[in-house]
């Protein structure tokens, strides 16, 4: 597994408002790293960072090479990236948010080649789409409407996915599905996942490495089972927190209240 | 799914020239002799091309400028008449012709390619003015837009209606008031159509170019940057392509509004929202409708509707205006949603 994004003492500040200080990360092919945190830790600001949305001091580089030296097409054949809460036309289809994600790709006039549809069918495939390729966003369920954002980075043939909170608006059963495609997203397309996240629990399930943010800075860096404690979440969060052991499962931390 | 190729392309390109050329032919048959027939005498012909021909140009130009308008600023109520970029170009394209301007102006020979200029920079000051004064944060929120908008616009005939004072002009059909509400029916001069044409096919190839990128314009700026769209060189050149157009055909025709409205919406509902097909649709339709509605004007007159041929601007605005409203109330709901 080769190091995909690579973080190196980053800082950030709005204004003199600091925002991240002096975070360093890596993310490997393969592997789901989660940025967790409360409210206001930094995790949205990082992840537009690291895609050079937002400039900050430090380094930062993708695949060994600087980010600066990418181009914005280059990049974005090479990284996936979800917001909170994504934008589309209500009247737009899904095929239409699917073949939108292949415009790096497109040449003048928009023109695209038959490549693209091709990957576009694949990924609706994979996706469990194809089904609902000719249908309106608007009429979709929350989890299938995540389903279809999570194609459009697809369709750019990425080796990474940075995903801001993509679980937010959704049931508890979506989460977990959500979850399991990303996971095996990770293992089967060896795709890099940065996502940031507020459910604890899920991601101690479904990540392979936390990384624990709070007022900007890392306070915690490892797998689960070692940044999951009470002491570090408390730390993080100002709460006092207890963690329920389960015998060949992720631990459950829950606010001792 | 079909991909969009170069001959998808040439088909949406040629379907729009047939859907002009059909909305072409029948105004050639309407005119101020009252019947819906086609034009025997050479004259009468030719003057009806001249001025569909020169209606089309203004039409095509407002049309395709409402489309990235409406993309670029993610605004379905954005157009260029609404907010303020017309009033601009024609305001200070009217200072250009003022006796005191054009004397010093006429000395340099440059009288022709100078009034477009001044109609692009009074465009692109009332752009700039308006984005300016309706953004907090970086963000433009629709209804402020227009809010601006219409305050810009009310300044700019305010403006020109002083200086009509101060030169003792009087505002008849024709001339001065064509600055405020458009026409085509006041003889353009043929050098600076020509100018015009050149610009506004220029800046429309120029925007058919970057077509598909306007689709990812319309998402956030962060997702767009993602999908390898420099948002702000996008945006802003499009505004600023945009705004030569609408300064190229106002500079011609005096402002003329909701075409740059109206065209966009109906072209969607024939072609949906890609910005691919909708570009060259609605500037058809945009070229087709305005040539029909100038047409129709004449047609007014001969009917006994009317006893003089009144500026399309007029008619425009009558028909606009309540499909302004319905695609305010729409966007409301969608708000509210």
């Amino acid at each position: 597994m080769s190091d995909i994004l690579r973080i190196e003492s980053l800082s950030f500040a709005f204004g003199r408002s600091k925002v991240l200080q002096d975070i360093s990360l890596t993310v490997t092919s393969g592997e789901i790293l989660a940025l967790l945190g409360p409210n206001g830790s930094g995790k949205s600001t990082l992840i537009r960072a690291a895609l050079g949305q937002l400039r900050g001091h430090g380094k930062v580089t993708w695949q060994g090479r600087p980010l600066r030296s990418w181009s914005r097409r280059a990049l974005a054949k090479l990284v996936g990236y979800l917001p909170q809460t994504p934008t589309f036309e209500p009247s737009s289809r899904v095929m239409d948010v699917l073949q939108l994600g292949r415009s790096a790709y497109w040449g003048a006039f928009g023109i695209e080649s038959p490549n693209d549809a091709t990957i576009v069918h694949q990924v609706a495939e994979t996706l469990n789409l194809t089904e609902l390729l000719s249908r309106r966003m608007d009429e979709l369920s929350g989890g299938q409407r995540q389903r279809a954002f999570i194609g459009r980075c697809l369709v750019q043939e990425p080796i990474a996915m940075l995903l801001d909170e993509p679980s937010t608006f959704l049931d508890l059963r979506a989460q977990v599905e959500l979850c399991q495609l990303l996971r095996e997203l990770a293992r089967q397309k060896n795709i890099a996942i940065l996502m940031a996240s507020h459910d604890l629990n899920l991601t101690a399930n479904f990540a392979d490495r936390i990384c624990l943010l709070s007022a900007g800075e890392v306070v915690s860096q490892g797998s689960p089972n070692q940044v999951l404690t009470p002491e570090i979440l408390t730390q993080a969060y100002g709460l006092p927190m207890q963690r329920i052991e389960r015998e060949g499962a992720a631990p459950v931390v829950v606010p001792k209240l | 799914m079909k991909p969009w190729t170069l001959q998808r392309l040439l088909l949406t390109l040629l379907g729009s020239l047939l859907l002009w050329a059909i909305l072409a032919g029948v105004c050639l048959m309407l005119g101020s002799s009252g019947q819906f027939a086609w034009p025997d005498d050479p004259f009468v012909r030719g003057e009806r091309i001249r001025i569909i021909l020169l209606a089309s140009l203004v039409g095509a130009a407002l049309a395709s400028a409402g489309v990235v308008y409406q993309a670029l600023l993610r605004n379905p109520l954005a157009e260029p008449y609404l907010l303020g970029v017309s009033s601009g170009a024609s305001l200070l394209s009217f200072v250009w012709t003022l006796p005191a301007v054009s004397t010093v102006i006429a000395i340099g020979g440059g009288i022709y390619v100078g009034q477009q200029l001044a109609a692009f920079i009074g465009a692109v000051g009332s752009m700039f003015l308006v984005f300016g004064l309706a953004s907090r944060r970086g963000r433009i929120e629709p209804v402020s837009l227009l809010l601006v908008g219409v305050i810009v616009n009310s300044i700019n005939g305010a403006i020109f209606l002083l200086l009509t004072y101060v030169v003792k002009d009087p505002a008849t059909p024709g001339g001065a008031i064509s600055f405020l509400v458009g026409g085509l029916q006041g003889g353009a001069d043929v050098r600076q159509v020509r100018i015009a044409a050149i610009l506004v096919a220029l800046g429309w190839i120029l925007l058919l170019l970057v077509s598909g990128k306007l689709n990812a314009a319309m998402l956030s700026d962060a997702e767009a940057e993602s999908l390898g769209v420099n948002v702000q060189v996008l945006r802003w050149g499009g505004l600023l392509l945009a705004s030569l157009m609408t300064a190229a055909a106002v500079a011609v025709s005096g402002p003329i509004g909701f075409i740059g409205l109206v065209c966009p919406h109906l072209a969607r509902l024939l072609v949906g929202n890609d910005q691919r097909k909708l570009l060259p649709v609605a500037t058809a339709l945009g070229a087709g409708l305005l040539a029909l509605a100038d047409r129709l004007t004449a047609s007014l007159v001969a009917w006994h509707w009317l006893e003089t041929v009144v500026p399309v601007g007029v008619l425009t605005a009558l028909l606009g205006g309540p499909f302004f409203l319905i695609i305010l109330m729409q966007s409301q709901r969608r708000g509210a949603a």
